[in-house]
């Protein structure tokens, strides 16, 4: 069986950003994270937990809590959240789990951790101001239902994106 | 006279009558000879259940009564009250304990049912043969001793003396105030240890009724409840107290140069010496274990600059005998002994200390005035790690209980911590929070949330050193991963145990010991200030761990009960003891050795029984081999009459 070093290496405390916590906790909307004391409300009531048990907002607060900004931030599961709030909703302590993986998603954003299908995205926006991929097909798609040709009208999306900077987000490199 | 017995059947619900039936018990004991009348109910213990005894005792005109119930320890002071209340002597009722003893521990109901008529005929035969007995009286001596001079003792003593009875205080060290006058700030108000206690020590020592004896040790008791004798052994001092004027001169002469036991060796103390500035009693004292010599011609120097002449180096050990009527064992804790710990080198790295000894670092009064500095190199520690439960919760390998206390002086630890040093950063390790306290849950989360504590859910397996600091292996289980931390310093929170010298203290006062060592309370629920031994009581952590208001609401607990022995002119006995029938003694003293109360002597040949002490165990009378004593209401006849009726003869 495949030994899976990064498991059973252990977290060198000395190793680690002692101010990973306190910038996340800058941010107002995270300023509740030093309250978890790691019931795992959150966790338990967390529909993505049930597809995905990697993804446990618990663990998450506590190894932000540690300093653990590199294994934190480069985590491809905080993307996953399907922003239900159920997590804040029954935390005992009022931490906003929801609003500290906001912030976290913007630290990974600007660190180079976003994924690529998200940078993708954004590029589309950009260039046609629609998600998906405009192509031959859609546009028989649409033809098919009745409806008018898509008109092109990107510039108020690809100014937008511009001001928020998100047109400066890289993908995350691929391993 | 012909003896009438009305035997009464208890339900308790289906407490009895769910396993036992209660109404086949009834008509059989009312065919058994001696008996003229049986009858059930739902709750004999009841008004109306009571009220059925009278009503029968005065129709049918009984002598006897058998009440066929719960253990007697629950319900016999009940109903022998009811007989009394009907004209009967007390103890013409007996319990027939056919609930602990039958129902709640069988299933098969035609099994249970056929013991329990057992059980009541023979309790039935036992009260045929009972004599009327009245209580017996003594008299009191209205003062009490209090042992340890702690924030229990002290709160003991003080509210005796407040009462207006005189107090003995006694303590082994040379100043009371015990461990609390050693901590900085207390949980969870942060208020001033010292500060806090101080006021009540000098109370202490100026109150009328209140005889402080410091540096002095408990040696023998005898007596019993309202009349101990005690021996106190007062230690040499080597100072009269009453000249001495704390010039320090001595000090400052004296070459010899010994850990200090007040900062728990931090700091190094002379073999003169004062404990600590607000001592009370106010003096120095000289220690002779580590004192060159008493002769001048070894030494001598402190007695050669001492010009009020307090130092006399002929002062001898005392015994003062003292006559009190209650006691008090305020005998505290200890901790738990760091050399067992080995994984987390106590004793082999300066900067791993004992929650005690970082007490004294952050104390104002400690050996670096508040700061916090590590004592190897004196630098301020920026990462220390606190781990909890050291010696406690490990039943395999050390003390199986929780220590209660080490939660929430942790997490004060490392808040004060914090509140000395702002950038630094404080780890504690721990299995569970206990914070079940007024404030307490609040306060941990005030050490979390204000002072960023982080607080990490496993043990630690091991501490070494490594380039000037200490790592710290350990787990985190709510991440699933080992931690590693290199600390500046480590902070041991050492399990509680009984003080030093507890078991033998115990021993001497007839106190049993729980299986920790800590001293046993009479009932856990109930009685949890009593001692088994009637007259002597349990304040603070000597009973169990217990934080500073805890200890305090059971020292005013144990002077309140205390005070219900005291403030009466005469005590009661009860009258179920051993009797002598000098004829058949022959002196052969069996009885003697076997008592376990000391109630027996040998007088001009014959046994002799001290009504007071003996409490009726029985112990004598099964040892004697001519049936020369006996325990009244439960005599040999008795048994061998109550063993035939669960015979069926």
């Amino acid at each position: 069986m495949k030994q899976d070093n990064s498991q059973s290496e252990p977290i060198r405390i000395s190793k680690l950003d002692p101010k990973f916590k306190s910038e996340v906790m800058k941010h107002k909307d995270a300023q509740g994270l030093n309250a978890c004391f790691a019931c795992g409300t959150c966790t338990a009531g967390c529909p993505v937990h049930e597809i995905f048990p990697e993804y446990d907002p618990r663990k998450l607060a506590k190894m932000v809590k540690l300093g653990m900004r590199k294994e934190v931030l480069s985590i491809p599961y905080i993307w996953y959240c399907v922003t239900c709030h159920n997590c804040e909703q029954r935390c005992p302590q009022n931490v906003k789990f929801f609003n500290i993986l906001n912030v976290l998603k913007n630290m990974a954003a600007k660190e180079g951790y976003a994924p690529s299908p998200w940078v993708e995205q954004t590029q589309q926006i950009m260039q046609t101001g629609i998600v998906f991929p405009k192509d031959e097909e859609l546009a028989k798609k649409r033809e098919s239902f009745f409806l008018p040709v898509l008109k092109s009208d990107c510039k108020k999306a690809k100014k937008l994106i511009e001001l928020a900077g998100l047109d400066k987000i890289k993908a995350k490199k691929q391993s | 006279m012909k003896k009438r017995t009305g035997v009464f059947v208890c339900h308790c619900g289906i407490n009895i009558a769910g396993t036992v039936d209660v109404k086949k018990v009834t008509e059989e004991l009312s065919k058994h000879p001696g008996v003229v009348h049986s009858e059930d109910y739902i709750y004999m213990c009841s008004d109306p259940g009571q009220n059925l005894i009278i009503d029968a005792i005065k129709e049918k005109n009984l002598d006897k009564v058998v009440v066929a119930c719960c253990s007697p320890t629950l319900h016999e002071t009940t109903f022998r009250n009811t007989i009394k209340s009907a004209g009967l002597n007390t103890f013409q009722c007996e319990i027939a304990n056919i609930r602990e003893q039958c129902s709640w521990v069988h299933k098969d109901m035609e099994k249970a049912t056929e013991k329990a008529i057992k059980i009541s005929k023979s309790t039935v035969e036992r009260v045929l043969r009972n004599e009327s007995l009245d209580p017996i009286s003594i008299p009191v001596t209205r003062r009490a001793l209090v042992i340890g001079g702690g924030i229990a003792g002290i709160q003991s003593a003080l509210d005796l003396a407040n009462s207006d009875f005189e107090v003995v205080l006694v303590e082994r060290s040379p100043s009371i105030g015990g461990h609390m006058i050693q901590l900085s700030e207390t949980f969870p108000t942060l208020d001033c240890s010292q500060c806090i206690l101080t006021p009540k020590m000098v109370e202490v020592s100026k109150h009328p009724n209140i005889k402080l004896m410091t540096f002095s040790e408990v040696q023998e008791i005898s007596g019993y409840i309202g009349n101990f004798k005690v021996k106190i052994l007062k230690k040499p001092t080597y100072v009269d107290p009453d000249k001495c004027t704390l010039c320090d001169e001595c000090t400052k002469v004296c070459p010899v140069v010994v850990p200090n036991e007040f900062d728990l060796g931090l700091t190094g103390r002379r073999a003169i010496y004062i404990p600590f500035p607000q001592a009370i009693p106010a003096t120095y004292i000289l220690d002779i274990n580590s004192c060159p010599g008493l002769l001048p011609i070894a030494c001598g120097k402190c007695a050669d600059v001492c010009e009020p002449n307090a130092i006399d180096f002929d002062m001898k050990p005392e015994i003062i005998e003292e006559e009190v009527g209650a006691i008090i064992v305020a005998s505290g804790y200890d901790q738990y002994d760091k050399e067992l710990m080995a994984e987390y080198g106590y004793g082999k790295y300066p900067d791993v200390l004992d929650g005690l000894q970082f007490e004294r670092l952050l104390s104002a009064s400690g050996p670096t005035m508040g700061k916090i500095l590590r004592p190897s190199d004196h630098k301020e520690p920026k990462e220390v790690v606190f781990i909890q439960c050291v010696g406690s919760r490990d039943p395999e390998l050390h003390c199986e209980y929780c220590s209660k206390i080490c939660c929430m002086y942790t997490a004060k630890h490392a808040m004060l911590y914090k509140h000395h040093v702002h950038d630094g950063q404080a780890y504690v390790f721990y299995i569970d929070i206990r914070s079940g306290g007024k404030g307490y849950e609040e306060f941990v989360q005030r050490a979390v949330e204000e002072d960023g504590v982080l607080y990490l859910r496993g043990k630690v397996s091991k501490v070494f050193e490594d380039k000037e600091k200490l790592k710290v292996w350990g787990i985190d289980t709510l991440i699933g991963k080992d931690i590693e931390i290199d600390a500046d310093m480590v902070v041991l929170a050492m399990a509680t145990r009984p003080s030093n010298g507890a078991e033998e203290l115990a021993r001497k006062l007839k106190i049993a010991l729980d299986k920790d060592g800590f001293l046993a309370e009479a009932h856990p629920k109930l009685r949890p200030v009593e001692s088994v031994t009637s007259g002597m009581f349990l304040a603070g952590a000597a009973q169990a761990p217990k934080d500073i208001p805890e200890a305090v609401a059971q020292a005013s607990g144990a002077a309140a009960k205390a005070i219900s022995i005291l403030c009466q002119e005469r005590l009661y006995h009860a009258p179920t003891v051993a009797n002598v029938n000098i004829n058949l003694c022959t002196g052969c003293g069996m009885c003697v050795d076997v008592c376990p109360y000391d109630a027996l002597s040998l007088k001009n040949g014959k046994a002799e029984v001290n009504e007071v002490l003996c409490e009726g165990c029985g112990t004598c009378s099964a040892t004697c081999l001519r049936a020369a004593i006996q325990v009244k209401n439960i005599t040999p006849l008795q048994v061998h009459e109550m063993i035939n009726a669960c015979l069926g003869g």
